[in-house]
This record gives structure tokens, C-alpha cells and sequence, in this order.
């Protein structure tokens, strides 16, 4: 029997191909989709899920309770770790870590090979906790001596030329102080979110500047993590941790609490103190989103079954009236379906065979597909559900005739059918419009956002990072690279314009007790404001003319408001302390999902980090050529690195930008998939209706008449999908819009221009087939009944 | 064999209820070839398929090979045509991606019939009705006599109890039209019940009874002297 289904299946293929094709092109493409999301969700599942222990390792996360709401921070105290290790019976390990995005990246050398490589701080017991298998040393030695290094094993090829014979030779650090090889690991796998080279001792953090004050309780810095023994109450745990800060200041606005480590990665998106999500969200979206595009495919599949359903009532009719039961129908067709999509499947593993480096791309990722196991059985799980999603409705459809009706009565099809084909059409367009209208509302949100005028001019700043020679005699060099052509100001600071600032309290006369607002803090050296092209709108910028500027404190507008002072130029706050002589007009340094935070920037040229340097505009090329050859002179051992302002901007939408440029894709596929359905439905339509239209032709009725005749139909489902879409992606686009604090307005035209588009598109699939049909000789069509 | 009772039919529209059969009482023993005649819409058709389990009466008795079968549900019905009843249509009926061979074998395909004694059967029926060198085309590839002959080696592959013909020369023409007939006519001295409906008076002459019906009644019933001689 079932060789006989998969004759039927073969010739009603050769039979009607243009039918296969369409539902081999919609399926594959859906296929390809989900099989796409599903590499990706794969992969975004197995985040940090590769330490053995993933399961009892917490991180130690703080909440603090600030005036406008709770902040979450992932790290906390300095002593936190020793103290949990040492107080919590239920703690086996803890660890305190300066992670690799703090630590960064610094100079490494053996001999004459001098490399940067990233790496991390790490105290003792980090190794026992997370499973960077040591494959070479001792795990429980490994970071015990505040002189040891541990390398990847990638890092001490490079820097030995070999991992043997490696442990115990020296690796000198930033031409300053030499650590002893103490272990080598393995290289640190794609899928954890921790990516570093090389760990040093925390110990070795008291000599290693900024991170020399982070042994207070009043710090904040590491990152704290723990490993629970198994079976802890972890409620319990909780309680207790929670307690910590409070027993040592009944005032603090701190909170320490836990968090499981492996799950943060998806689940790290913390609101007032609550933990609302986080990518979790966009693995959620995407999966959706590669679903309704199957379901389009379905769609199709099951319209196109049932409109073709009078070339397949012949044979059902025949065999129930010899006794086949409807039972087997069913099996059948869902069989069919199967096969269908499973020869789908085939065209869909090419399909992402040759678009994942591009998917790859646009997600960040190395995904690979591999023809494994698990593979398959989640390739046969998903095209037996897309078979029996599409085969269900065409095979519960066709089998309910009954052979009396089928062999008298030449059936065509049923109004409720065209009913429900109809309805399916309109679902279809519907669900892309949706995305059309999604496609075009966060394209013009990120291009709101690029041109923001974000109150400095990032696209003429570079950044460059302040190491080596630059650490002692950065006034020559910053001085001697303003002389330099085409650069027209420079200066430094402690932070980038992108991420996590300093912050603190302040104290003001007049400040509410209970205010405990958080400044964002900028430590600048003189010309920083003028550097960056802000805005002074009273007083002015920290500058050599002016004495007493060490003692000098600028604010932005917001923090004016917030500390609500009045003619605020000369006045002081800290107690006297800091005298107010500038105010700044207000800037954007973080994304512009957040509003305007108060700031107050000092002159702390003895903690700058980075070099900032502005560079008139359209000299970019021979600017940055005249800067890197001074660079290359001036610190000959450090390989010149720089950054755009504007760049680093950018990677803070890299989220936005990857759902932008996916969903672009995917609207694209879900109308490309739609109208391929339309298109097998018009022709069908065409060509039930020919003798209709060879009357009217006789009749007198021109090619624009029956053109307007098909296609009237059709454009009235799309006209409807509109109607069901707009409200929809309305609401939805403007609940994404919240996110933002700088956001565009969902404008009328946004919507009607994507309801046009997919009317035009309709028109243009539909009226080809309309047109043919129009333009067919009546008699021709006559004779053909 | 057959049955029936003060057979009715009635079909309803909105606002009409037509009678297609009234009060229909007919017996028809094993081995008998008859045929049903009367000018269209007289309700031949439909007592047909009410006969072969197609449809169902509206109110009566059939009795089918022992069995009331007049309340049968269509599972029911299903079960009983399949292996019993083979039906010829006018139209012939055959699936058109199927073979002449594929078309044949179906009925035994559900009969779960083995493959090997499947062929066997297939192609000696085939030979029967003389079309065995066709096994191997689609039915768009034969002549209307061809397709015929098809369908009729389809309904007797089983070896039903009970062959029904419904116009079964109306497609064709007359020497094809003859060939069928001297088919049915050697089925029916083989062994087989035949009931045939037919506006041909020609085609009626191969009968061993004719049935006249007449807006849904049976208004004469005569014995084919000719055929009962020609036995």
C-alpha cells in the first residue's frame, strides 16, 4: 500500500508541476527558516551549560535602591567572595574574578615575542569552580601564587611556540612586572560568554592600577561567583546573602543576591529588581518568527491541495466506491504531506548550507551544520509536524466526500472551502504585512538613532587607548599630536563615551536626605569638553587659564534639574569642596534606549584611560596616517589601535541591528512565500473560470474587464489583511518603541506604505496569470469544457 | 441475492420534496443479469446506487446477500462493497496517474490481497478482456472501448457477488458498445449477478430480465425470451 501512495505521490507531482514547485519552494524556504533559528537557539541554549557544575554555580549580583528605582549590578564587594567561602557552610567555592571586559586586553611578552592578548583576574579557586579544563598544572595550585599566570593553550603557542615544557618559565606583563607560568588551559570554548587568554591571581590586582582599591567593603567590582554544595537550600542561601550587607551598614541601598550563572546569559535583563528577561526574548522571537513562516508555507500547501482537489476526487471517489474507508484517505494525504516536506527538507539543508556564513554574519556566530544525530532527529521531528500541519486540513477535506457525490455529481468545490482558503490567504497576508510594517518602523528607529545629534561630534573622535611610553609623558604626546595635520584637538578621560561610568552621591546645600541620585562620573583632563564639541551653556570648560579648575566641577543640564540649584555657576557642592564652573548642555553616553542621566565631570588627568582625538573632517585618511606615524615613534612598542567614536556607538544597537537585518530577510521570505501561494491560486482560478471568461469575451468584455475580474478577489483578501494588520503591528511596534527613550513616532504613512506594498505585489502576482487568461482566444477557451 | 421492500428515496431543496423512488420492490436471485430501463430521471440511477450500497434509501427494506443493509452507515456500507459490489460507470472512472495495470490492482490492494497472486490475477483478467498488452499505459493512452474494458476487469477482479453497470455503452460507440456488452453477457453466464442500467433497448436485449421503472415506480418487469432461449 504504501508503495502504491508514493506511485500516486510521484505522478501526481509529474501531473501537476508547477503546483510541486511552488510548494517545494514555500516549504524549503519555511524549512530552511526554522532550521536556521534552530541552529541558532541551539547554540544560544548551550551558553555557559558546558561547566560541569553549571547547575550549582550562582553569581553574586547586587540591587541597589536608588531614588528613580532599583538598579541591578552583576558585580559587588571585594571581600564578598572570601567572606561567603569562609561564613555560608552551604558555599564549596567562591571566587571573585576582575572579568576580561574590565581587564582587557594588555601586553604580554617572552623574549622579543610581544603580543596583546585578553585576560581576566582570577582568585584561587576559580578553576575548581568553572570548567576551563587545565591541561597542563594543577588546578587547586594553579592560582594560589599571587605571580602566576595561566595561559590558553592557544596563547602559549603563541607566546612559546609550544604548551610542553611551558609551566614555570616566565611571561614578562606590560614590560613591568613577570608572572611564572603556573597552567594552561584549554581554549575557551564558542559557547561560553566568559572569552579570555590568560588569568592572573586577584592577589596580583593590589599592585595592577585601577583595580588596586577593590579590597574595601564599600567597593563595588568583581564579579563575584559560587559554587553551592550539592542539595544547598539555595531559597536559604539567598536569605542569608541578602543579610550580609545590611549587618555591616543598616543604611546601605545594597543588596546582594544570587544568581544561577548558566542561566544569565539569557535571563540577564533585570527591571526595579525584577528579572524581566533578557535574549531569552529575541530566542523567543525568532522562533516565532521562523514558525510563522512555515505555517505561510503550510498555508500554501494546504490551499493549493484543496483548490487542486477536483484532479484527486476521481481516484477517492473510485476507491471508496470499492471500499476504501476514510481512514485510509487521511493516511494517505498526510502521507503526502510528509513526503512533500521531507523532499522539502532535502532543498532546505542546501538552502542553509549555502546562507549560513551569511546568517552567521548577521547573528555573530559560528554555527555549523552538522549531519549528526541529534540533526537528524530534529530534522524528522520537524518535517513529519510541518507534514501534518500541512497535510491535516486537505486530508480531513478530501476524504469527507462521499463517492455518490463525487461520481454523479462532478463536485467543484464547496463554499465553505473557499471559505476557509480564502480566510487562510487572508492569514497569510496578514501575518506579512505584519512584518513589512515591523521591517520599516525599527529600520527608521535605528536610523533615528544614528542621527541623533547626540550632543559631541562622535563621527570626527577617535579613541586611543593610553599605554606604554603614552602612561608617562601623556601631556608631549597629546600636545605634539594637536600640531599634527588635520587634527584639531585633543585631550583624554577615564572613560569611552559608550557603557559603564563611575558613579556616585553627591551632596549639595539643600539636598533632600533620602536623595540618594546617582551622578555618572567623568574624570577629563583640560580641553576635554571642547575636544568632544559639547555644548558649554554657562561658565566654562576646564581650562589652563583658569586656576583653581582642579577643584572645579562641571555638570550636565539633567543633574542641574535633578539637584535643583539655582544661578548654579560659582556655587559649591561636597561641602565646599567642589566649586561649580561650567554646566554642559545634555550629551548621550549611553544607548539611547535610556534617558538623559545626571553628570558631573572633574579633572582627573592622573586616572585618564584614553586619548581622545579630533579630527577635522574630510581629513580623516591623512590624519589618522600622520597620527599613527607619530604613534609608532613615540611608543614603539605598542602596535597603534584606534576606534571612532561612532563605531563604538553603533555596537550598542548591535541587538537592534541583528533583529533590523533578520527580520528584513524574514519579511522578505514570508511575502516572497505568500505570493507564491497567490500566484498557484490565481493561475488555478484562471483556469476554472475559462470558460466564464471566454463567454463574457464573447460578450464583448475587453482584457481590462477580466483582469479586473480575477484579480478583484484576490486584492479584496489583501485589502482585509491590511485592515487585520494594521492595529496589530500598531500595538506591537509601539510597544517596542517603549524600549526606547528617543524614539520615532509610529507615523500613518509607515503603515500605508506597507499596506500599498503588499497590494502592489498581490496585483503584480495575481494580473500575470489574469492577463494570460484574459488574453486567451474565447473560442479556444470555449471548446476547452 | 437482492431484496428489496416498498424501497423510497426522497430528496428535499428548500422548498420542494422530489420522490425518486416509490415504494420500489425487486428481487433479484444469484446469477441473474438484469436491467434497469426507464427515460431519464425516472430514478434508475438512483436505485442503482441505493443497490450498490452507494447510497441509502430513505424508508424500505433491502435486504443484500442475507443482510438488512437499509440503515447501514456509510463505514458500514463501505465494508460491504469492498470485495462484493464491482461497479462499470459510464464515464468509465478510471485514476488517471495510475496504470492499467495499477488501476486493476487497486481493489486488491484493499482486499490486502498478496503481491504475487495480485499480479497473476491482474494479468489474466487483463487477457480476459483482452487488453493485457496495455498493462503498462495510463488511461489517457486508450480508446474509450479500452478504458471500458478496463474498468470492467476493475470490477470483477474481487470476484464480487453482485456486478452493477451503470450506462455502461453510454460513452461509447457501438462496436466498442458491443464488445462491452459481450463482456457483461460472458461474466453473467460465468456465474456473475449483473444489474445494468441502460437507455438502450439494445444493450437491454443482452439482459435476462428487464425492470422498467417509471417516475420512481416499477411499472413492468418482462423475462428477455431471447436471452433465456439463447441460454
Amino acid at each position: 500500500m504504501i508503495k502504491h501512495y508514493l506511485i500516486l505521490f510521484l505522478r501526481n507531482i509529474k501531473k501537476d508541476k508547477s503546483t510541486f514547485l511552488i510548494n517545494l519552494l514555500g516549504l524549503s524556504t519555511g524549512l530552511a527558516c526554522v532550521l536556521l533559528i534552530y541552529l541558532w537557539v541551539n547554540e544560544e541554549l548551550v551558553m555557559d551549560k558546558f561547566h560541569k557544575n553549571h547547575d550549582r554555580i550562582y553569581q553574586v549580583i547586587e540591587h541597589l535602591d536608588f531614588s528613580d528605582g532599583i538598579q541591578t549590578y552583576l558585580e559587588t564587594s571585594g571581600p564578598m567572595a572570601e567572606f561567603l567561602a569562609e561564613e555560608m557552610p552551604e558555599v564549596e567555592y567562591a571566587t571573585s574574578t576582575i572579568p576580561p571586559e574590565w581587564f582587557g586586553e594588555h601586553l604580554l611578552s617572552v623574549g622579543n615575542n610581544t603580543l596583546k592578548a585578553v585576560g581576566q583576574l582570577v582568585s584561587k579557586d576559580y578553576f575548581k569552580i568553572f570548567s576551563y579544563e587545565l591541561i597542563r598544572g594543577d588546578k587547586t595550585e594553579a592560582m594560589t601564587d599571587p605571580n602566576s599566570i595561566v595561559l590558553s593553550r592557544k596563547l602559549a603557542n603563541s607566546l612559546f611556540g609550544s604548551i610542553e615544557n611551558v609551566i614555570g618559565k616566565l611571561v614578562e606583563f606590560e614590560q613591568n612586572r613577570q608572572f611564572r607560568v603556573s597552567g594552561i588551559f584549554e581554549n575557551v570554548p564558542s559557547h561560553s560568554t566568559v572569552q579570555f587568554d590568560f588569568a592572573l591571581s586577584t592577589e596580583a590586582s593590589k599592585e595592577i592600577p585601577p583595580w588596586t582599591s577593590l579590597q574595601t567593603w564599600n567597593s563595588s567590582g568583581p564579579k563575584v561567583y559560587i559554587l553551592v554544595k550539592e542539595g544547598a537550600n539555595i531559597p536559604n542561601l539567598t536569605t542569608k546573602i541578602e543579610k550580609v550587607r545590611k549587618n555591616r551598614d543598616e543604611n546601605t541601598i545594597r543588596t546582594a543576591t544570587l544568581a544561577p550563572f548558566a542561566q544569565l546569559y539569557l535571563h540577564g535583563k533585570y527591571e526595579n529588581g525584577k528579572l524581566t528577561g533578557g535574549r531569552i526574548q529575541y530566542v523567543k522571537l525568532f522562533s516565532v518568527i521562523a514558525m510563522i513562516i512555515l505555517i505561510i508555507a503550510c498555508i500554501n500547501f494546504m490551499n493549493l491541495s484543496t483548490a487542486r482537489a477536483s484532479q484527486r476526487l476521481q481516484e477517492i471517489g473510485v476507491k471508496k466506491a470499492i471500499g476504501a474507508q476514510r481512514n485510509s484517505f487521511i493516511f494517505q494525504f498526510i502521507n503526502e504531506s510528509v513526503l512533500m516536506a521531507f523532499v522539502a527538507l532535502i532543498l532546505a539543508t542546501v538552502l542553509v548550507w549555502l546562507f549560513l556564513p551569511r546568517f552567521n554574519t548577521i547573528v555573530d556566530k559560528q554555527l555549523t551544520l552538522t549531519l549528526d544525530m541529534p540533526f537528524y532527529i530534529t530534522a524528522t521531528s520537524i518535517v513529519i509536524l510541518t507534514g501534518i500541519l500541512a497535510g491535516i486540513y486537505p486530508a480531513l477535506y478530501l476524504s469527507k466526500f462521499n463517492a455518490l457525490t463525487i461520481l454523479r455529481e462532478k463536485i467543484r468545490s464547496t463554499s465553505s472551502e473557499s471559505w476557509t482558503r480564502k480566510g487562510l490567504v487572508v492569514i497569510q497576508f496578514s501575518l506579512s504585512i505584519l512584518f513589512i510594517i515591523s521591517v520599516v518602523v525599527v529600520y527608521k528607529q535605528i536610523e533615528f538613532i544614528q542621527n541623533q545629534n547626540m550632543g559631541y561630534e562622535q563621527d570626527q573622535i577617535v579613541k586611543v587607548n593610553i599605554e606604554g611610553t603614552l602612561k608617562d609623558r601623556l601631556q608631549t604626546f597629546i600636545s605634539e599630536a594637536k600640531k599634527l595635520p588635520g587634527i584639531e584637538n585633543a585631550s583624554s578621560t577615564t572613560h569611552t563615551m559608550v557603557g559603564q561610568n563611575w558613579s556616585g552621591t553627591l551632596d549639595w546645600e539643600g539636598k533632600d536626605p533620602k536623595n540618594n541620585t546617582q551622578f555618572q562620573i567623568f574624570g577629563v583632563d583640560y580641553g576635554y569638553i571642547e575636544t568632544m564639541g559639547m555644548e558649554i551653556i554657562a561658565g566654562h570648560g576646564f581650562s589652563r587659564e583658569f586656576g583653581a579648575d582642579s577643584a572645579g566641577i562641571i555638570f550636565n543640564e539633567t543633574a542641574i534639574r535633578t539637584m535643583g540649584i539655582e544661578d548654579p555657576i560659582g556655587k559649591t557642592v561636597e561641602n565646599g569642596r567642589a566649586k561649580i564652573i561650567g554646566i554642559v548642555k545634555d550629551f548621550h553616553f549611553k544607548s539611547l534606549h535610556d534617558n538623559a542621566e545626571p553628570i558631573f565631570m572633574v579633572l582627573m588627568p592622573e586616572a585618564v584611560k584614553y586619548v581622545m582625538v579630533r579630527i577635522e573632517a574630510g581629513k580623516e585618511r591623512d590624519a589618522l596616517e600622520a597620527l599613527r606615524t607619530f604613534y609608532e615613534d613615540f611608543n614603539p612598542d605598542y602596535p597603534f589601535e584606534f576606534e571612532f567614536l561612532n563605531e563604538n556607538f553603533q555596537a550598542q544597537y548591535a541587538s537592534e541591528q541583528r533583529v533590523a537585518t533578520l527580520s528584513r530577510y524574514f519579511a522578505g521570505l514570508a511575502i516572497l512565500i505568500s505570493c507564491l501561494g497567490l500566484f498557484g491560486l490565481a493561475a488555478h482560478t484562471a483556469r476554472q473560470r475559462t470558460k466564464e471568461i471566454g463567454i463574457r469575451k464573447v460578450l464583448g468584455a475587453s482584457v481590462g474587464n477580466v483582469v479586473a475580474l480575477l484579480s478583484k478577489d484576490f486584492i479584496r483578501l489583501v485589502l482585509i489583511a491590511i485592515v487585520i494588520a494594521t492595529p496589530i503591528a500598531w500595538y506591537a511596534m509601539n510597544r517596542w518603541l517603549q524600549g526606547f527613550a528617543y524614539r520615532i513616532d509610529l507615523q500613518w504613512w509607515i503603515l500605508a506604505a506597507a499596506g500599498l506594498v503588499a497590494v502592489v505585489i498581490a496585483m503584480i502576482t495575481v494580473s500575470g496569470q489574469s492577463l494570460r487568461a484574459a488574453m486567451a482566444d474565447p473560442v479556444k477557451s470555449l471548446r476547452t469544457e | 441475492m437482492i431484496k428489496t421492500t416498498n424501497l423510497c428515496k426522497s430528496f428535499r431543496t428548500e422548498e420542494v420534496e422530489t420522490l425518486a423512488l416509490n415504494k420500489v420492490s425487486l428481487h433479484v436471485r444469484e446469477n441473474e443479469f438484469v436491467a434497469i430501463m426507464g427515460p431519464s430521471g425516472c430514478g434508475k440511477s438512483t436505485l442503482l446506487n441505493i443497490l450498490g450500497l452507494l447510497d441509502r434509501p430513505t424508508s424500505g427494506s433491502y435486504v443484500f446477500a442475507g443482510h438488512e443493509v437499509a440503515k447501514f452507515t456509510e463505514s458500514q456500507r463501505t465494508r460491504i462493497r469492498k470485495g462484493n459490489l464491482g461497479f462499470v460507470f459510464q464515464s468509465f472512472n478510471l485514476i488517471d496517474t495510475l496504470t492499467v495495470f495499477e488501476n486493476v490492482e487497486l481493489p486488491l490492494l484493499y482486499l490486502k490481497v498478496p503481491k504475487s497472486e495480485r499480479k497473476d490475477r491482474v494479468m489474466e483478467a487483463l487477457g480476459r478482456m483482452k487488453i493485457g498488452h496495455r498493462a503498462k499505459h495510463f488511461p489517457q493512452q486508450l480508446s474509450g472501448g479500452q478504458q471500458q474494458r478496463v474498468a470492467i476487469a476493475r470490477a470483477v477482479i474481487p470476484n464480487p457477488k453482485l456486478i452493477l453497470a451503470d450506462e455502461p455503452t453510454g460513452n461509447l460507440d457501438s462496436k466498442n458498445g458491443n464488445e462491452v456488452m459481450n463482456l457483461l453477457t460472458e461474466l453473467y453466464q460465468e456465474g456473475a449477478t449483473i444489474l445494468m442500467v441502460t437507455h438502450s433497448d439494445h444493450d437491454a436485449q443482452f439482459a435476462h430480465r428487464i425492470v422498467n421503472l417509471f417516475d420512481g415506480q416499477i411499472v413492468t418487469e418482462s423475462v428477455n425470451r431471447e436471452m433465456t432461449t439463447r441460454e
